[in-house]
């Protein structure tokens, strides 16, 4: 027993007693459908911020046009299923379909928009990425309405409601394991690497391209995937849903989860997607504008809270991994070895090679460093 | 004719976006962030201009630079200052938390409702067959100004220089005795005051706001400023002229006009391609 | 024990609480069952661009409530409303919904705007709630048999606007000035090209367009400066940017003709429409600047109740106004007619007392949207499908300048 890594397989189990508690519950005709929606939203969420964190945390390309992925997904996906309920029945063997028509094709996207990635780096690349999700929103927007329905929005079918979030809870299982061992294969360290250092990871002899393009590939496909899922759980799918706002959200849910921490992504996913609602939900009427307001302060003090280097000192008195450890009698948490998720790689080649001189502020550099250095 | 009269129009509405950009691209060089919440001072400006506007025109136009500049200094003192040496996407992250501050304080304090700020009625310039408004000319004639003097700011002053300095090695400046967290701050200031100047003008072309209202030009500006190559400041003038030229003529044309934002950027895209860092941006040499 | 099992544990005992506190409160048929006063529910957009649509519909709605209540409600049942905001965002009305209905509506005023309408039809029709939106036109929104309208719907709009150009203005150049990403502009901009004579010719050439929050309109007024008739099925911010730019432009439109959108077009502030030369006129069914007949007692009810500079009244409002009113004259009928109609009765049961009252022949509700003459209200009935037939109204808001 001793030599199952559980840290290996939390976020199967995390998901799964999630899943498997929620499903009893529907069973027993005792889910509230408020939640269930929300558990709907989670899930999507999830697939979304696990897919974008394979790009942004582990490739090390910063992308806020996820949403386009998804839009090619919810449309393409939405269109098939359209098309195939009146045929098959509203049964998994549409969604089936549907699935894959939606995933295939927001991957081709992903293909062509992991091309310009080789050649353009960090905040190009990113406005690169803005900008395809944004033509793609235009372009199903200026669609025929026999098409894609143009600004009227596609009418798709919607799965039994009742079962519909276990299916989705059953698509972030998969997404998780096909992502999870992407990276901890030698194809993740390939790509850990190229994140690190590219130069360093080309001599070595690291395909660079190829890795850069199935990681885009990758994500697009599970972008896809949440998307024919969110067209499941609309009536109507529109594309003015996925600007580049949803992609920012999606990047605010990875960056507050913490860079290439699937777990944390996974948390953080649950943990926006609920507040959103909550706020959403509870504050009618007059207080909905303060809606806005409580999110942008919660968003700015957590993040400040847990990035600033000054309070870096402050966090590690008080986090929660030392409050833990100080209940329990192994103190000496030396695990991080087994720590699959954060990829122990970092070395700072620029600091080595490079002349550089820190004067500015000697805790940046200390800050930057991933938690398995220590 | 109607060719020259869109071209007049794209480059005043260019000259707008410029303005914009050189706040993004100013920032960008110095700070090394995205300040996604630059638009959103624009928005700033055009209520400032609207709660004075019955006072005096010009002292609205004042008290907007002023309040702007102050506002732009907060936001760096409080949100960013804090990030400085953390990751570069936490920063980013909280600037879109700002941005959504704003725009939320904005519409607690003034209501969505669109309010229409009239600053002045200037007319329209008539030679022949060609009329264009004055307003139209007045900016194109102004951000050409200003950004010629911002230009000639970072070459020739001594502050201007520092920002440079600071742009190219902070560590290396701060050696040189430049106090670099005062630079950043100027660098704010300035960004913020050319914020205000643009709603500025924007009002007198398109003379409504809402709380929103610097969303759209704000995202236009960032295009802008990569196009040129972000960090630069000529770059962030041609940049922004081309997109404005772009964005009116895609527009003229009834079949495309729907397709607008997808032809900036797909140009934006091809541009990169070709050019990786921009039209005017310097190229990175990779260190290993 | 690892930190992993224990964060593990944690997680695990969240989830139980969850679920254990999920399973108490269940209540599987009827959410409404402990409902003290009828729940009337909706969703609009109260923050973001489009708030001042919704704005208005929550204040109007509440003024009809309380009014209501006020006069002893419905032999003594009063009502209750409940406003969420959807930001004008379709995505969050699932979860609205799901909040509303659990929460124990019983009848609802649907949705503000059309976008989040196109959802909310099919969730309320599964759970067979009855609703009449006040300003959602979209077609497409009452198509399930519990969904009704009190505004105009697209394709009547756009076919009653081109069935107005064919008759009035034959000869004329016509150009169309429309927002390519909102489903009102579009759907009545689909009708309108499809009824108008072919008599204009192609229009496509004159047809200019925006997206988004754009304001700078330049480049569409050189496309329409050579027609004489502009028809401009948008809201009206938009328009007033276009009609104050064009204005210092050489240009030959004579008239700018408008759908409900426009309404309130002459009351924004810092807006003088005097200042326009050319003829601004709508179709619509309520006029917001009226002096007089109920829709100006209406106007002054509202304007005394809120602030008009902040939150002002528009079509919408009205609307709204009318849908309460509609729901508890329906409802007083239906008690009349022996239904059994209590605070607490279940949302579906409601939905069929409702939905044979304003199906039947003899219903006619008296508001004040719609042709109104003197101090008479107007008449307003449904036709099965849900749409609303009553008479609009041609408004100059302003003459053309001789």
């Amino acid at each position: 027993m001793k030599n199952i890594k559980w840290k290996h397989y939390i976020n199967y189990i995390l998901v799964g007693i999630v899943t498997l508690i929620f499903t009893i519950l529907a069973f027993c005709g005792a889910l509230e459908r408020s939640l269930q929606v929300n558990l709907e939203q989670i899930a999507i969420a999830m697939m979304l911020a696990v897919s974008l964190s394979l790009v942004v945390g582990f490739l090390g390309e910063l992308s806020i046009g996820h949403a386009g992925f998804m839009c090619v997904g919810a449309y393409l996906g939405g269109k098939i299923s359209s098309i195939l309920v009146p045929i098959l029945g509203n049964g998994l063997l549409a969604l089936a379909a549907s699935l894959l028509v939606g995933g295939l094709c927001a991957g081709i996207c992903g293909f062509i928009i992991g091309l310009p990635a080789l050649r353009l780096k960090g905040d190009y690349l990113a406005i690169t990425t803005l900008a395809f999700g944004e033509i793609v929103r235009v372009l199903f927007l200026n669609s025929s309405s026999e098409s894609f329905g143009g600004a009227l929005g596609l009418p798709t079918p919607r799965f039994d409601r009742k079962y519909l979030f276990i299916i989705c809870f059953l698509m972030v299982l998969l997404t998780l394991f096909v992502v999870q061992n992407l990276i901890r294969s030698k194809h993740g360290r390939a790509i850990t690497a190229i994140r690190d250092n590219e130069i360093a990871a080309r001599a070595t002899g690291i395909n660079v391209t190829k890795y850069k393009l199935v990681g885009f590939i990758v994500a697009a496909i599970f972008a896809g995937f949440a998307g024919v899922l969110f067209s499941y759980t609309q009536p109507n799918v529109s594309s003015i849903t996925f600007n580049y706002n949803y992609s920012i959200e999606m990047l605010v849910i990875v960056v507050l989860g913490g860079m290439g921490n699937l777990t944390g992504s996974l948390i953080a996913a649950a943990a926006v997607t609920l507040i959103n609602s909550f706020l959403q939900a509870k504050l009618p009427g007059d207080l909905a504008v303060l809606k806005d307001l409580l999110y942008a302060l919660i968003l700015i003090v957590v993040v400040v809270y847990s990035n600033s280097p000054a309070l870096k000192n402050f966090r590690d008195k008080y986090n929660l991994r030392n409050l833990f450890a100080k209940f329990s009698k192994n103190k000496h948490d030396s695990d991080d070895s087994t720590r699959w998720d954060v990829v122990p790689t970092k070395i700072k080649m620029d600091a080595i090679l490079s002349t550089d001189i820190v004067v500015n502020d000697p805790q940046a550099d200390k800050a930057d460093k991933p938690k398995g250095d220590k | 004719m109607e060719l020259l009269i869109t071209f007049v129009n794209g480059l005043s509405l260019g000259g707008i976006y410029a303005m914009i950009a050189l706040g993004y691209t100013m920032v960008y060089g110095i700070a090394k962030m995205l300040n996604f919440a630059h638009g959103d001072v624009i928005m700033v400006g055009g209520y400032m201009i609207l709660l004075f506007l019955p006072i005096n025109p010009i002292v609205a136009i004042i008290a907007a630079i002023i309040f702007c500049t102050v506002v732009g200094i907060v936001i760096e003192k409080v949100a960013y200052k804090p990030l400085r040496g953390a990751s570069p996407l936490a920063v980013l992250i909280t600037a879109i938390g700002v941005s959504y501050l704003l725009q939320s304080v904005a519409q607690i304090a003034f209501g969505s409702a669109s309010r229409f700020v009239v600053i002045a009625n200037l007319g329209t310039l008539k030679i022949g067959s060609l009329a264009i408004g004055y307003s139209t000319i007045i900016t194109l004639i102004c951000s050409m100004i200003v950004m010629i003097g911002l230009n000639l700011f970072v070459k020739f002053s001594k502050t201007g220089r520092a920002m440079i300095a600071v742009s190219e090695d902070k560590g290396a400046a701060q050696l040189m005795g430049i106090n670099v967290n005062n630079i950043i701050m100027i660098t704010f200031a300035i960004g913020s005051a050319l914020a205000a100047l643009a709603s500025l003008f924007f009002l007198l072309k398109a003379p409504s706001i809402t709380p929103t209202f610097g969303a759209l030009p704000g995202i236009k500006a960032f295009t802008a400023a990569v196009i040129g190559g972000i960090g630069s400041i000529p770059g962030a003038m041609v940049g922004g002229l081309l997109l404005g030229v772009i964005e009116c003529f895609a527009q003229s044309v009834p079949a495309i006009a729907p397709y607008t934002d997808a032809i900036e950027f797909s140009i934006l895209i091809i541009i990169l391609l070709v050019k990786p860092t921009g039209l005017l941006g310097k190229k990175r040499r990779e260190k290993v | 024990m690892k930190l992993s099992t224990k964060l593990f544990a944690l997680v695990l005992s969240i989830v139980m609480i969850l679920g254990v506190f999920s399973l108490t409160s269940c209540n599987a048929d009827n959410p409404a069952k402990d409902n003290e006063k009828i729940k009337i529910g909706l969703t609009g957009p109260l923050t973001g661009g489009a708030s001042i649509y919704g704005i208005a519909v929550k204040n109007a709605a509440k003024l009809a409530v309380d009014e209501i209540n006020k006069a002893g409600g419905l032999d003594g049942i009063l009502f209750e409303l409940e406003m969420l905001d959807d930001k004008h965002d379709a995505t969050t009305v699932e979860n609205l919904y799901a909040e509303l209905y659990e929460g124990g509506m019983q009848v609802s005023l649907g949705t503000v705007t059309t976008a989040p309408g196109l959802n909310y039809k099919s969730f309320a029709n599964e759970d067979n709630v009855f609703f009449i939106t006040p300003s959602a036109t979209g077609d497409a929104i009452p198509e399930f048999a519990n969904g009704y309208q009190m505004c105009f719907a697209d394709s009547n709009q756009g076919t009653a606007a081109a069935k107005f150009f064919n008759e009035n203005y034959q000869g004329k150049k016509i150009g169309v000035f429309y927002k390519t990403d909102d489903e009102y502009s579009v759907g009545i901009y689909n009708n309108f090209k499809k009824t108008l004579d072919a008599s204009f010719g192609d229009i496509s050439a004159t047809t200019a367009s925006f997206n988004g929050d754009a304001s700078t309109f330049d480049s569409q007024i050189q496309i329409l400066k050579d027609c004489d008739v502009v028809f401009m099925p948008i809201y009206y911010t938009p328009a007033s940017q276009f009609m104050t730019q064009a204005n210092g432009v050489e240009n030959s439109i004579k008239v700018y003709y408008g759908c409900d959108g426009f309404d309130g077009i002459d009351a924004i502030e810092g807006f003088d429409i005097a200042t326009v030369p050319q003829e601004v006129s709508y179709l619509s069914h309520f006029n917001s600047t009226a002096t007089e007949g109920p829709a100006a007692d209406f106007i002054a009810k509202y304007n005394d109740a809120y602030d008009e500079e902040k939150e002002p009244l528009n079509q919408f409002g009205a609307a709204a106004y009318d849908c309460v009113y509609a729901i508890f004259e329906a409802l007083k009928v239906a008690k009349a007619n022996g239904k059994d109609v209590a605070a607490n009765t279940s949302a579906s049961d409601l939905c069929e007392i409702l939905k044979e009252v304003f199906n039947s022949d003899s219903f006619e509700f008296r508001g004040i949207t719609g042709k109104t003459e003197g101090n008479e209200k107007s008449h307003i009935t449904w036709s099965a499908d849900g749409t609303v037939q009553k008479e609009a109204i041609k408004y100059i808001v302003k003459e053309a300048n001789s």
